[in-house]
């Protein structure tokens, strides 16, 4: 891991172990309803400080608190036309599966590639630390996949722009 | 597979099917399509012995300027019949009147498959003929053969696809084929883009007898600048290849007519094959982070029944 990725992840990692201290709250605005607050919006007094972690100006990472939600938006590194090509195609195949991963929003917040929602229920349901173990992974990966999915396409040009001009 | 078969396969086993020593003649009434909005269609209309194949081409008009009437003449001699009504080629083969031994059968059928080949390769044989004939006369008038110089001679072009054409065109020591390239997808687009920097590539890299690659983007090469119907459109771009003596030396001319023109089907075929990689390997991370995320959910401790279903008493 390079040197100015151990520190980012790091802060990263605190910050949404902080972040992530829920409670069940239901609505204040509609009776009977429970809502993440972070995205209704209509209780301005239990949202927090949003706080934005940046690597880079092309990597950084978003997280809104409130009282009973979090949302974590990440930015993943785009050098060039075809990384972007490729975050694009892997998150909008993410974002289809959502319904699999629990905590995946379905659109993410603009501005942002992915965006999680973690809710007071999640958190019931499932380990914290496990929680922050899964984003900070999915960081991780996600450059490491993005940047050797490149490497195959450009392999495999080569090996076929080869293959086609020797044999003419 | 790495390279793409020249034949049509769906013919080829249609009629090898057919020509088995045997076989029973049958009713065939197939339709096929090939690349390049390419249709065939076999058929016996008269008789269950014969059958008929037909060929339509869409730049069919293109390459009749270009002599592919009587290519596929000399070609086909003997089989070559009146064109069936909507079609712009057909050939009749008589299952009682084939050739004795089975490697005859074999190259019947394979010279068959390759109809669509073959009419595409007019213009090309055309190129070389020119080429041929400017070569010899620049020999004759010894001119420095390492100077390019504007033979003047005519680019011949081939609309072969909706969007997407093909010109060709002869000097003296070289004939240069350029093809249009259109992509309907962003993803295409991109994807395309590193796969045509590597073909510009490959010759400087490692292999230093292939004819070279040029690539340019919006605007058309300087050779076909004048053509009327080249647009300049921000989407189209042109790959150029030059072919020096070399590759069109008389041996290997027929191997590069066909290697050239299934250029455009290799190029997009090899971009898919890239997307469907990707895709795989996309579902196999996905798979992988939920792996990760079922993490966090604790383990339910199953509750211990004795096997006529009554619990341990904890209570």
């Amino acid at each position: 891991m390079s040197q100015s990725l151990r520190p980012y992840l790091d802060c990263v990692r605190s910050s949404l172990t902080a972040a992530i201290s829920l409670q069940n709250f239901p609505s204040q605005v509609v009776e009977r309803h429970n809502r993440p607050e972070v995205e209704a919006n209509s209780t301005p007094e239990v949202i927090l400080n949003p706080l934005h972690i940046s690597r880079n100006e092309h990597e950084k990472v978003l997280i809104e608190p409130s009282i009973n939600s979090v949302r974590v938006s990440i930015k993943i590194k785009q050098a060039d036309e075809i990384e972007h090509l490729l975050v694009h195609k892997f998150t909008r195949f993410l974002t289809g599966r959502a319904e699999a991963f629990m905590i995946l929003r379905r659109k993410p917040v603009k501005g942002y590639d992915i965006s999680f929602l973690i809710t007071n229920f999640h958190t019931e349901q499932m380990l914290k630390h496990k929680l922050v173990d899964f984003i900070i992974q999915f960081m991780e990966e996600v450059d490491k996949e993005i940047s050797e999915m490149k490497l195959f396409l450009n392999a495999r040009a080569r090996f076929v722009a080869e293959a086609f001009l020797t044999n003419v | 597979m790495l390279l793409l078969q020249y034949h049509n396969l769906l013919i080829q086993s249609i009629l090898q099917e057919r020509f088995a020593p045997d076989a029973q003649p049958t009713l065939i009434d197939q339709v096929i399509s090939d690349f390049d909005n390419v249709t065939y269609h076999v058929s016996t209309p008269e008789s269950k012995t014969k059958i008929l194949i037909s060929l339509s081409v869409k730049c069919y008009k293109d390459l009749e300027k270009y002599g592919v009437t009587a290519l596929l003449q000399r070609e086909y001699e003997e089989y070559a019949v009146a064109p069936e009504a909507g079609y712009d080629f057909s050939i009749q083969v008589d299952l009682e009147n084939l050739p004795a031994t089975a490697e005859e059968k074999e190259t019947l059928i394979l010279k068959i498959a390759l109809l669509k080949r073959n009419a595409m390769a007019a213009p090309f044989e055309k190129a070389f003929a020119e080429f041929d004939r400017l070569a010899a006369e620049a020999a004759k008038n010894s001119l420095d053969l390492s100077v390019p110089e504007d033979s003047g001679s005519e680019v011949m072009a081939i609309h072969y696809r909706e969007e997407e054409s093909i010109y060709i065109r002869a000097s003296h020591d070289r004939v240069t084929v350029i093809f249009s390239v259109l992509f309907r997808e962003d993803t295409d687009r991109v994807f395309g883009k590193v796969f045509l920097q590597e073909f510009v590539d490959a010759r400087r890299r490692s292999i230093q007898n292939a004819p070279q690659v040029l690539y340019s983007n919006k605007e058309p090469p300087l050779e076909i600048r004048n053509v009327p119907g080249v647009s300049v459109k921000d989407d189209i771009s042109y790959v150029t290849f030059v072919l020096f003596p070399r590759h069109i030396a008389r041996d290997r001319r027929e191997n590069c007519i066909s290697h050239i023109q299934i250029f455009r089907d290799y190029f997009h075929y090899h971009i898919k094959c890239s997307k469907a990689y990707m895709h795989s390997r996309m579902r196999f991370r996905v798979a992988e982070f939920l792996k990760v995320l079922n993490r966090a959910k604790p383990e339910v401790e199953e509750e211990k029944k004795t096997s006529s279903g009554r619990r341990y008493g904890t209570r």
